[in-house]
Parts: C-alpha cells; structure tokens; sequence
C-alpha cells in the first residue's frame, strides 16, 4: 500500500482557541449542542478526513469563566456522530486511571459495533488533580503509578476485546444452539491493579479491534506507545521535536518487537487560516481579543513555562534563566518541555512562542497553500503519517481547511479524493491485529 | 382521543430486549439473531416506538457474559451507547438506560447521562440497579457481589452523589457574554464535597445543568430494601407483579412509603413490567404463544430457573412440581429477590411444573406474560391503571421489533379510544412525559462561591 497522508480532527467544544466561542457565529452553549458537533463531523467526513477525535479529562478545567472546553462525555458524544455519520472515524478518549477495564472495553467496543467498525480508544493515564479529587482520591497518583496501571490496563482491554472468536456466534435457529462457548475466551486476569475474569459481552470488533490510540509524551507515554499505540497524538512543535520524538518511539517500539512503520504518528497541528496572510494575522488577533489577557495565548505560555505573565515582557526573547524551570506540577511534563526546546531553538518571545503553540500544540497562520505546504513538507520528508487537527475556532476553522487545504493536498496527490475503506483501520491502512488467544500462552476458557 | 387536562393518563415504555424477551425469540421467523448486536435493531424499535407516541424505550443491563449465551442472546452493547446512537434519529421518544450502581463511579455515570441528556435535548433516564452474582463481581476485582443490604447503601449513596452532580450548575451559569468575554459565571458553578461512607466526590460536574435539571431517575426493584431505594429517590419505577393483588400491593407500598418521607406520591411513575404476545385475534394470538413456548430451548430455561431458585438444576425435574424441600425463603436470596418472589408465588399458586412454569414466563425471569387479542391486553392494562396497580407499564414485547409493531398497530388504538392514552406527545422531554416536574437546583453543600480557575 502507498503511503498516505491520515488527518484526524479533534472537537475542542468550539475551537482550540480559547476565544473562539467570542466569534460571531454558534451560540454559547455549542459546546455542548449535538447540532453543533454534527455539523463538525459532517465536514470532517464532507473532506474524507479519518475521523473525529474527543480528548477528554473527567472534572471542570480550565477557566471556565473565560471560555469553554471539550465537555460532553466523550463516548456518548461519539456514538451520536456516529449514528448521523457513515464513514468518519470516531475516536474516544478514556481514562485508564478513573475507569474500570471491563467497563470501558465493554463501551469502546459497543462504539465499535454501532459504527460499524469506525471506533478508536485514546488510552490516557489522567494526570489532572481536580479529576482524581472526583474519584475518591485526594490528587493524583505519581506517574509511575499511572503508567504501570495504564500499561496492565491497556493490555487486559485488548484480551477482553478478543473475547470472542470470528466465529463464536452460531446462531443456529433449528439446533438451539446461539453462541458457543468454546469460542468465547475469558480474561482470567489477575495483576497488580485488576482481577477480572471475562469473557466480555461483546463479539469481536468488525474491523477486529478498536483502534489503540495513545497520547502521552512523556517517556512513561513513549514507552506505552511503543508498547500498544497504533497512533500517536501528541504535541511536537518543530522539525528538531518530531525527528527526537520519532527516534525515541521507534526505539521504544523496537523494545517490544514492534516496527515504528506500524504506528501512526499525528501529532496536533492548529491552522489559523485567512485567504491572504494579513486576514490569518487578523483572525488571531481578533480571538485573543476576544478573551481577556490571562486566557489569551501568552498568558497560557507563560503558564506552561512557569512563568507569571504580569511580570514577563511579551516581546523580549525568553532567556535561559525562564526556560529552565522546573514545570508546573498541574501540567503533563510533555507539553513544558516541547514548549522550552521550540523557544530555545528558535530564540522565540513569548508573543512568538504563543502564535507557533496555540493551545500547546503547533499552529501555522496563513493562507491555504502555506499550511498546506507545511503538512506536505513535514509529510513527505517522513517526519510525521499525519495531523491530529486542532482548528482554532469552529465550525468555520474546519470549513475552510476542508474547502481551501484539502483540494491542495488532493492536487499534490497527498491526500485521498475519498474513502476507500469502511473502518477506521481501513482509513488509516493498518492491520488487522492478531486475537490474543492466538498468542502464545494465552488460556482458553 | 385526548386525555382531558388532569386526568390520569398511561405511561408505556418498550423494553428491547435483545431479539425479544422470550428466550426462543431469536428462533421465531420473524425474529433476528444478531439483533443484541445491532444498532439498526434498536433504531427500528425506536422509531416504531416513537411512532406510537410511547413514553420511552428502556434498556436493561448486567456487565457480564454468562454460559446462557450457548442458549440465547444475552446484554451486549452497552445501554448507553445504544441510546446515544437512538438519540440521533429521534426526537421525541424517552431514552431510559440501566447503569450498575455497583460497578461505577457516581462521577462517570452522572457525566454519561448529562450528556444523553444534553444530546437528546431533554429525554434522558438513568435505571440505577445494583448488580447480583459472583460472576460479574468477577468482572470487577470482587469473588463474590456485596450482601443485598451493602449493595442497597452503596446504590443509595450513589444516585444521591449522582444528584448532586447534576445540580452542580445553577440553571443560569452559563452567561456568554462575548462582548465582556464572560463565558460563565463561576459562582454559580458549586463543588459537591461529597464524603460518604462509599464515596468521595469532590465536583463540580464540567457540564452545564441538562435541559431536564436531573435526567429521570428510575429504579427496579422489588426487594424491602428496592421499595425503601424507590421511595426515597425515584421518580419511575419499573417492578415484577403476576396477580392484581401482587401489583397493588407494591404500588400502594412504594407510594404510601414515599409519602411517608415526605414525598408527593404522584411524584412516582410505577411500572410493571408485562410480556405481550399479540395477534388480530385470541385465537392467532394463543397460536403464537404456544409456538414461542415450543422456542424456548428447555435446557436454557431449567438452568436458568435452578439458578433463580439457588437450587441444582439436576434437582428439578421438567414434568415435576418444584422441589419445595429444598428451596429456601426469598429474605435468603442475595441475588434477585423480586423475581424469585414472584416465581415462587406463581408456581405455587398453580402447582405448575417446572416446565409449565418456563413456559408460562416465556424463559424469561418472572414478569407477567399475556397473550391475547387487542381487547384483552388493553382489559387487563385498563384493570390494573384503573385499579391502582400501575401507573402504566414497561412492555415487553414477545419478539422484536414485530411484537412491538403489532401491538402499536392494534393494542394502542384500543387504548386511545378508551381515552387511556395519548394521541400525541404533549411535551419535548422525558419529564413532560411522565408529567414530572422539573426539579429546582438543591444545594447540598454550604454554598461556598468557588472560584474555579485552576
């Protein structure tokens, strides 16, 4: 199979931008109207895009006084896209710290049957405090912690997945005879976090599993990937970033016996677009605007560096002594280090470093051909499979990167004129995975 | 016709089960095998549902995978991703899913059914069970499920937490003020600071109040400890009676009970459940039946049976009264104490053999099977409203969807012309309904004025 450009969306309420809900255009409570993601999802499938992507994090974040975030359960949420959708991917992001593992499998592969095969599951191990406080806990477990239960997590979602052979259900109407039960395997999981015993409810996905998604980019998260991810969704703010991030992948991957080639990497990518450059500068100057200076772009950069924005010249290149730490203990390491490496690099002001990270992950503002110059370039010099879409402010950010970017990439022979497949493993041209059962040492029932 | 304003009117939900709540229905010719794991199958029940005006569909559920599925379809899609997919072709119909109160966590599940809420705009419902039998606590870290009483505290602790969840948001919390750049006002927005003996729940919910204030909240259970549960926090209630008498007196307990707390007991929608089997005529109708009965697989239903009884299924013989000798009384039962109640009372009414008692609950676990024409299932739905034994019912249709089909086509029209039930949806939500209101916002914790900002 050639290699293909894969773009997935991620729904951030109504942009990644937090002034986008000031924009003229969807109501305030869009964030949590189906209408609203509908409409977001009918373009995402309108440009073939692989699919519709939800983060998720159990509890109220942000400033919620400033501006909304992606809010509504993610998985019913999906499900109803799903059910107005016919070929777009629908990923889900779950929690592997604030869920059960027989719960949550049950749930992503219900997705899965009920969309016919488009179901993906983003495996995070939530570092947010306030959702730990949601959870019995006082805050969160350190991250050793997390990774080790997100590790033994993953892997007993995937035994459960494989609960029941291709052929397990019989449904022989005249004999009586429904399912059979010597092609239905248990779990019998015993480990450090989970007993569980299985067999899941559930057949076998009909595109054999959901597809494995994972998000962390610190290196308990790069050893996950390795370890489990069929995609990668991560910030990776320049070139240098993306090439390191890769290395580390491949050799985390390699660790298991798995090759890189096998993982789809897509990291998150905002277009701020306008038809000429100056209307894309405007565009993003008129959303941080919209909100005041705390939530604008430069106050969130100075957050994720540490820094306090009343006392940090917005224009004046950041110095060593402010690059140099430590992270703020609310916020994924992964996203504090991404930002000092690009600012390092490049010699950026905070001004600068908040226009190329909007939200914490790349942003490119521009016209059409320049961001589509930037995915083919990052593209085809094999940095990257793709973008996670991150658009700063929907549902029009979504409209003209499907009317304006994608015809460009279709041009360049890029990008897919149409879907080719039905499953989101069809969309992103991976394998079929091997049941576990088929694994060796894997018990029967 | 149209119920006239104030008069008491029917409530019917349809339960999909699966291919039907009879346990042969996947066999019948016009039932389906893989419905359990189609969402097209639901949808099509829905729409003939939502065609017929009814209240809401209802989902059962257990997070668990049994060896009855050599036999017959058993829980697979999760409730509520079935009806978040529902909600998407639909736009009136209530969504009411069942959610195990043993094996989640108040925050997830409050979340999941704000969300339905929000995605149907305002025709949510969350059944709160708690979840018998070692084999889904196995499922869940557990070798066995709580004692009945542990898991009732647990479930009540658990639907008041989930409550407080969903008033987190005062109903004006949202302002969206783009010129000042005031999205929300986050002293209207309150953590929970929930500290109970199962749970620690800080909040608040990250979702605005949904458009029903609070998703319906339902319960089943017929169980002492389910009657206290209802009473104390339901709003519907779906139960298990075989004879008028069982069914008033459960009505008369759960309602003079809620009462009794302090409730209004108009407040509470009690719903039997009842198996149609319905056909033009008496005579099609009792045809059909006997060939559903031929369906259900004997094995399947004797298993099935033991197991409700806490017996062997060696020790019961199909052409036999129940072994009486060895089955103990119904406050032992740490698993399903209504249905065992109600079986046992059946059989021992009629001194039913263990064949004829499968046969005469349709394999199914122990709610009321009728079979007959229009007339006669709209009698005895007319003799127990009226009679005060039920507010309406929880249908379960033979095989579906066509047993749902024929009884929108010949029972709901009977119901209509003796001014029983609705010609049309009067509302948009699930409240409206049930003619429930739509709850204030109750503060539980001092209200602290929290700034949110993290």
């Amino acid at each position: 199979m050639t290699r293909q450009l894969s773009l997935l969306v991620n729904i951030t309420g109504v942009g990644a931008h937090p002034g986008a809900w000031t924009l003229p255009g969807p109501a305030p409570d869009a964030y949590v109207d189906p209408e609203h993601h509908l409409r977001v999802a009918r373009t995402a499938e309108r440009g073939a895009l692989d699919g519709v992507f939800l983060a998720d994090i159990p509890a109220l974040h942000g400033d919620i006084g400033q501006g909304p975030g992606q809010a509504l359960e993610p998985s019913m949420l999906l499900t109803y896209l799903a059910a107005a959708t016919e070929r777009v991917g629908v990923v889900f992001t779950g929690s592997t710290t604030f869920n059960e593992p027989y719960n949550l499998a049950r749930r992503v592969l219900s997705i899965d049957h009920a969309s016919r095969g488009r179901a993906g599951w983003n495996a995070v191990a939530t570092f947010f405090p306030g959702a730990a406080q949601n959870f019995g806990l006082d805050t969160v477990l350190d991250p050793d912690t997390r990774y080790r239960r997100a590790e033994e997590f993953i892997g007993l979602v995937h035994r459960l997945w494989d609960s029941w052979e291709d052929g397990a259900l019989i449904a022989d109407t005249d004999g009586a005879r429904f399912a059979d039960p010597g092609r239905i395997h248990s779990a019998d999981h015993s480990g450090e976090f989970f007993d569980v015993a299985g067999p899941l409810n559930v057949p076998r996905s009909p595109q054999g599993r959901p597809v494995q998604l994972q998000a962390g980019a610190s290196p308990q998260g790069v050893a996950l990937a390795g370890r489990f991810a069929e995609a990668v969704y991560t910030p990776l703010l320049d070139e240098e970033a993306a090439r390191g991030y890769r290395a580390r992948l491949a050799g985390q991957a390699r660790r298991y016996g798995r090759d890189v080639s096998g993982i789809r990497l897509l990291p998150g990518l905002t277009p701020v677009l306008g038809s000429t450059e100056d209307e894309a500068r405007a565009r993003f100057a008129a959303l941080e605007a919209g909100v005041r200076a705390d939530a604008r772009q430069t106050g969130r950069v100075a957050r994720t560096l540490g820094l306090d924005p009343a006392t940090t010249d917005p224009e004046a290149p950041l110095t060593e002594a402010q690059l140099s730490g430590p992270p703020p203990d609310r916020l994924p390491t992964g996203f504090f280090r991404t930002h000092v490496e690009i600012a390092r690099r490049e010699g950026l002001s905070l001004a600068g470093l908040a226009a190329r990270t909007i939200g914490g992950h790349r942003s490119v503002i521009g016209t059409p051909e320049q961001v589509a110059d930037d995915i083919t370039g990052w593209w085809s010099a094999g940095l990257v499979d793709g973008f996670t879409l991150l658009p700063d402010a929907l549902p029009d950010g979504l409209d003209t990167f499907v009317d304006h970017v994608v015809p460009i990439l279709r041009q360049r022979g890029v990008f897919r004129h149409g879907y080719t497949g039905t499953t989101l493993r069809d969309h992103l041209g991976l394998p079929v995975p091997a049941p576990s059962y088929e694994q060796k040492g894997a018990p029967a029932r | 016709m149209t119920p006239s304003p104030g008069r008491r009117h029917l409530h019917l939900n349809v339960n999909i089960f699966q291919s039907g709540i009879f346990a042969g229905a996947w066999r019948a010719p016009d039932g389906d095998p893989r419905a359990a794991f189609s969402l097209d199958h639901y949808l099509t029940t829905a729409r003939i549902a939502e065609a017929a005006k009814l209240d809401a569909v209802f989902l059962a559920d257990t997070p668990v995978l049994t060896p009855d599925v050599a036999h017959r379809p058993e829980y697979a899609l999760e409730p509520t991703v079935i009806l978040a997919g529902i909600a998407a072709h639909t736009r009136r119909i209530g969504l009411i899913a069942t959610a195990s109160t043993s094996y989640n966590e108040p925050y997830n599940i409050a979340r999941r059914f704000a969300a339905l809420d929000h995605l149907s705009r305002g025709r949510a419902g969350f059944n709160a069970v708690t979840t018998a039998g070692p084999a889904a606590a196995r499922n869940f870290g557990l070798d066995q499920a709580p004692a009945h009483r542990d898991r009732y505290r647990r479930a009540a602790e658990f639907v008041e937490t989930v409550g407080e969840l969903w008033d987190s948001w005062d109903d004006d919390a949202l302002i969206g003020d783009a010129a000042r750049g005031v999205f929300a006002d986050p002293a209207r927005i309150h953590t929970i600071d929930h500290r109970g003996e199962f749970f620690r729940v800080r909040g608040p919910l990250n979702t605005p109040r949904s458009p029903q204030g609070r998703p319906v909240l339902v319960q089943a259970g017929g169980s002492p400890d389910g009657i206290e549960l209802a009473a104390a926090h339901a709003e519907a209630v779906f139960s298990a009676a075989q004879t008028l008498d069982e069914g008033t007196a459960y009505y008369r307990a759960v309602k003079s009970r809620a009462a009794a707390l302090g409730r209004d007991p108009e407040g509470i929608v009690v719903l039997p459940g009842l198996s149609t089997v319905v056909a033009a005529t008496r005579d099609e109708a009792l045809e059909r039946l006997n060939s559903l009965q031929d369906l259900i697989p004997l094995r399947y239903g004797l298993d099935r049976l033991a197991a409700l009884l806490g017996i062997d299924a060696d020790a019961l013989d199909p052409d036999a009264e129940l072994p009486w000798d060895l089955i103990g009384p119904a406050e032992d039962v740490q698993g399903l104490q209504t249905f065992f109640t109600v079986t046992t009372d059946l059989a021992r009414r009629e001194r039913l053999t263990a064949r004829q008692l499968i046969r005469r609950l349709g394999g199914g676990l122990g709610h009321r099977v009728v079979a007959g024409s229009p007339a006669d299932i709209a009698d005895t739905i007319e003799e127990w409203f009226t009679a005060g034994a039920a507010d309406g019912f929880n249908l379960m249709p033979d095989v579906l969807p066509s047993g749902l089909a024929a009884f929108a086509e010949h029972v709901v029209p009977e119901l209509r012309r003796r001014g029983l039930f609705r010609d049309d949806y009067a509302g948009a939500t699930l409240r409206d309904h049930f003619g429930l209101a739509r709850p204030p916002v109750v503060r539980h914790a001092p209200d602290t004025a929290e700034v949110l900002a993290r």
